[in-house]
């Protein structure tokens, strides 16, 4: 068990160093920040030399890798190029409304989902399951852009019941701002929300749907009906279960997903979190909070996938026995 | 399904007892604005961009400022005279108080001055050239203060449009991290600061105390909304009063929805630079794709060039109306611009022609680099001018990319003639950094990545600089400006507008051609 921890973490470390290598090459070679810093239309050449050498971008990039490198062992990512504030404390003020958003999407996402699926995959081939499964590959396959700028055109410019954008009025609770807890942030939260929950409810849908399809001609649940068990009893103690496993994994990276990469949604509904950040921060080439970002999208995931792990073991017990 | 899901979340939250703020349905005075200026920082002389200014313009504010027609008019200085060649006197505003309280004093100059000449260091940048030719500030009175210049400097006031007033502190230079933190800003402006997050929201305040009056506005709201789509839908779903910078393809819906737009053509243009300082050019090549020697250093060239650019099509289809097509670096009319600089409509055979007799009958190839995303209609007019030169026989290929890449390749010799822009305070910025020759010492040519060399302009223009400001230095500077462009250094394209629209709690909005956002443009109605 040591072991699996500490090979864990090691693969963790691993994943983060090479992740910040390729972030870094990488925004390197996409330009010089400085030109978003100064005012190119009047800056002179030194102008520019200056701010270079301010940022320490004139060294040679291995030297710009080693001290990034020292400074995040500091636990220091550096001052962002463009807002002169601490990168890492960008990024947590940020995280709250990243945070909501997924959260909220995800809560009516994974019931409702399951539901969809279970549902559809009771009696395949019926009707419930056809229109389930059409309009589940419908809101699949349509971009999330596309869909963003429907919602908006209905909920906000069409019927005026939503406003198209922004957080709200927010309230601190934990030393943050939270747009959930207020009336106001509520109405904004509703179609970001259902931009980042309906793709998710179409895939959960999917996969419970598949998932049940199969369990439902496994023995076991076959001697659940012979032995005059309800339905409503097979399905929510016997198939549920079983085909919780994949649910679980999809739901984990979900959510990570949308903590890191609701970057479409949040930048058309001017959503001020970590996506909309990692964006704007890229197309301004601000390297700090890029990676800042990268470091805390990787740890997110690292962890959700250890936290996936660790609910398998209690759903199932063929894997508490191999770990 | 939408609609439960709100009720649930409502509900929710009515259950966890938390406290519910009402939606407020906003005030008839307070203004809310989308903006695409992305406020970067609270530090007033941190980095002369529009992105800074125009929002702390409210906060702040100037000895002098620059009016629509860029005339200066008096701000926290109410006069200001020419003692002798080097020195200047400013008599400043009497009972003006920043937003603490205390009385502003020719102390707050002298702070200011110093903190930006002295006190800040890279990578902010761009306020120290406006005081670079300060060599001492001399306070005389409590509301007088007189500056002495390095040499002559007949556009002291025009600089000094650029500087933001901050009140001089006992305790030393604030640091810019300590103005960041907003608790620290203090102007005279029409304005308080209320709350900033960066890259969201700006709050403001009304400044009761306001020596100009009591300002319009109660509150003022930005929201930084770069997407122009999503500035546009805030606008439409009457989120927001007042959103800038509409693209001009929205134009018509918006007004059809009922709201008002404005626009002014902007105080700067876009044109093309050519590479003049080299002897060979990246990717220019004879029609068989072999290099052949900088085929630019010949006017006729860049004059075949210009006349097979229809710069009517640019601003007309490109723009959509939204641009006005150009032949120098400012729009007709502003100070220091010729009347006789009319951009001609396009002359292809004309232009093959002049190639012809250049040494080039089947013309040549080349590459035409530029951003895109940066200006309106940057990359589609690289492809405009692509098919307009491939009529003159000259090979295009367009290479649009995003800024910063753009400006990391030009500035390593990638590009051979490329699309670029210009603005500032007067004309002559421009032309002075733009086409003079390239001269630290003399602070010329900044802008003059193609090395473009012209010794009896640099002369001519240089002795215009030197005019008091007024009509007789404006006729110098036309002159120069005639006299350089009849060489085309640069193909001018357009001058693109600043477009903003409102809805109805704005009776009306005065655009700035310097593109500048702000509350005090805009009048409330008396709904």
């Amino acid at each position: 068990m040591t072991n699996v921890i500490l090979g864990r973490f090691l693969q963790a470390f691993l994943l983060l160093l090479v992740m910040s290598l390729i972030g870094f090459i990488g925004i390197h070679s996409a330009g010089n920040p400085v030109y978003n810093i100064v005012n190119v239309e009047t800056a002179s050449a030194e102008d520019i030399r200056e701010a270079t050498i301010a940022l320490g971008l004139d060294q040679p990039l291995w030297v710009q890798y080693v001290r990034f490198l020292e400074n995040v062992g500091t636990g220091n990512f550096g001052t962002s190029y463009i807002y002169h504030l601490p990168a890492f404390g960008l990024l947590l003020s940020k995280l709250p409304a990243t945070f909501e958003l997924a959260f909220l999407a995800m809560l009516p996402a994974a019931p409702i989902g399951t539901g969809l699926g279970l549902l559809a995959g009771r009696h395949p081939g019926s009707i419930l399951d056809g229109l389930i499964l059409r309009s589940s590959v419908f809101a699949l396959s349509i971009p999330s852009f596309w869909l963003s700028m429907m919602l908006i055109l209905l909920g906000a410019i069409f019927t005026g019941w939503f406003p198209s954008g922004g957080r709200g009025e927010t309230l601190s609770f934990l030393g943050q701002n939270w747009s959930f807890l207020t009336l106001d942030g509520l109405r904004h939260l509703a179609l970001p929300v259902l931009a980042l929950a309906i793709p998710n409810i179409a895939l959960i849908a999917r996969l419970a749907r598949s998932g049940t399809v199969e369990v439902e001609r496994l023995d076991f649940t076959r001697f659940c009906r012979a032995k005059g068990l309800s339905p409503s009893r097979i399905l929510f103690r016997h198939t549920l279960p079983n085909i919780s496993i994949p649910i679980v994994t999809i739901v984990g990276l979900q959510f990570g997903g949308m903590l890191a990469f609701a970057v479409v949604v949040e930048s058309i509904f001017a959503w001020p979190g970590i996506g909309k950040l990692l964006i704007d921060s890229i197309q301004l080439l601000d390297r700090p909070v890029v990676m800042a970002t990268l470091t805390f999208v990787s740890a997110v995931f690292v962890l959700l996938n250890a936290l996936v792990d660790i609910t398998y073991s209690i759903l199932d017990p063929r894997v508490r026995v191999s770990v | 399904m939408g609609k439960k899901l709100r009720m649930g979340m409502f509900a929710a939250a009515a259950a966890l007892g938390l406290h519910v703020a009402s939606v407020l349905p906003s005030t008839a005075q307070e203004l809310r604005v989308a903006t695409s200026y992305k406020l970067l920082t609270l530090d007033p002389h941190y980095a002369v961009l529009n992105e800074n200014i125009a929002l702390l313009s409210h906060m702040y504010e100037r000895l002098l400022y620059q009016d629509e027609a860029l005339d200066l008019k008096p701000g926290l200085a109410t006069s200001w005279k020419r003692l002798s060649e080097t020195q200047w006197e400013f008599k400043l505003r009497e009972n003006v108080r920043f937003q603490d309280g205390s009385a502003f004093s020719a102390e707050d100059v002298v702070y200011t001055i110093r903190r930006i000449q002295g006190f800040l260091k890279p990578p902010s940048g761009g306020f120290q050239a406006y005081v670079k030719s300060i060599k001492s500030v001399a306070v005389s009175g409590s509301l007088t203060v007189v500056i002495e210049t390095e040499g002559s400097v007949p556009t002291l006031p025009l600089q000094l449009s650029n500087i933001f007033i901050m009140h001089h502190e006992a305790a030393g230079f604030r640091t810019t991290e300590d103005l960041n933190s907003g608790a620290l800003a203090n102007g005279t402006g029409p304005y308080k600061f209320d709350s900033w997050q960066s890259g969201e929201t700006l709050k403001l305040t009304r400044n009761e105390d306001y020596w100009g009056g009591k300002p319009s506005w109660s509150e003022v709201t930005f929201r930084i909304i770069e997407s122009p789509a999503a500035r546009v839908a805030a606008l439409v779903a009457q989120d927001v009063d007042l959103a800038d910078f509409i693209p001009a393809r929205d134009v018509e819906g918006v007004k059809k929805r009922g709201l008002k737009v404005e626009s002014v053509s902007a105080a700067r243009s876009n044109f093309l630079q050519f590479d003049l300082g080299r002897e060979e050019l990246p990717e220019v090549t004879d029609k068989d794709g072999n290099p052949i020697p900088n085929p630019f250093r010949d006017v006729r060239v860049r004059r075949a060039l210009a006349m097979a650019t229809d710069r009517q099509f640019l601003a007309d289809k490109i723009l959509l109306g939204y641009g006005t097509a150009a032949a120098q670096f400012f729009p007709n009319g502003l100070p220091g611009t010729s009347p006789k600089l009319v951009p001609e409509p396009p002359d292809y055979e004309k232009a093959k022609a002049l190639l012809a007799e250049a040494g080039f009958p089947n013309g040549f190839n080349l590459s035409l680099a530029g951003s895109s995303g940066r200006y309106p209609g940057d990359g589609e007019t690289l492809q405009a001018i692509a098919q307009n030169w491939a009529r003159a026989g000259v090979g295009v290929k367009p290479v649009a990319v995003p800024f910063s890449v753009f400006e990391t390749n030009r500035a390593g010799g990638k590009y051979a003639v490329w699309y670029a822009g210009c603005s500032g305070e007067a004309v002559d910025i421009c032309l002075n950094a733009v086409v003079a020759s390239p001269d630290k010492a003399r602070g010329t040519g900044a802008l003059n990545y193609g090395n473009y060399r012209n010794q009896a302009f640099d002369d001519v223009l240089a002795k215009a600089r030197t005019i008091e400001v007024g009509p007789e230095r404006n006729a110098a500077i036309a002159q120069a400006a005639e006299l350089v462009m009849a060489d085309q250094p640069v193909i001018s394209l357009y001058h693109f507008h600043h477009i903003s629209a409102y809805g109805g709690k704005v009776a009306s909005y005065t655009m700035h051609p310097r593109g500048w956002t702000t509350a005090m443009q805009a009048v409330p109605s008396d709904k």
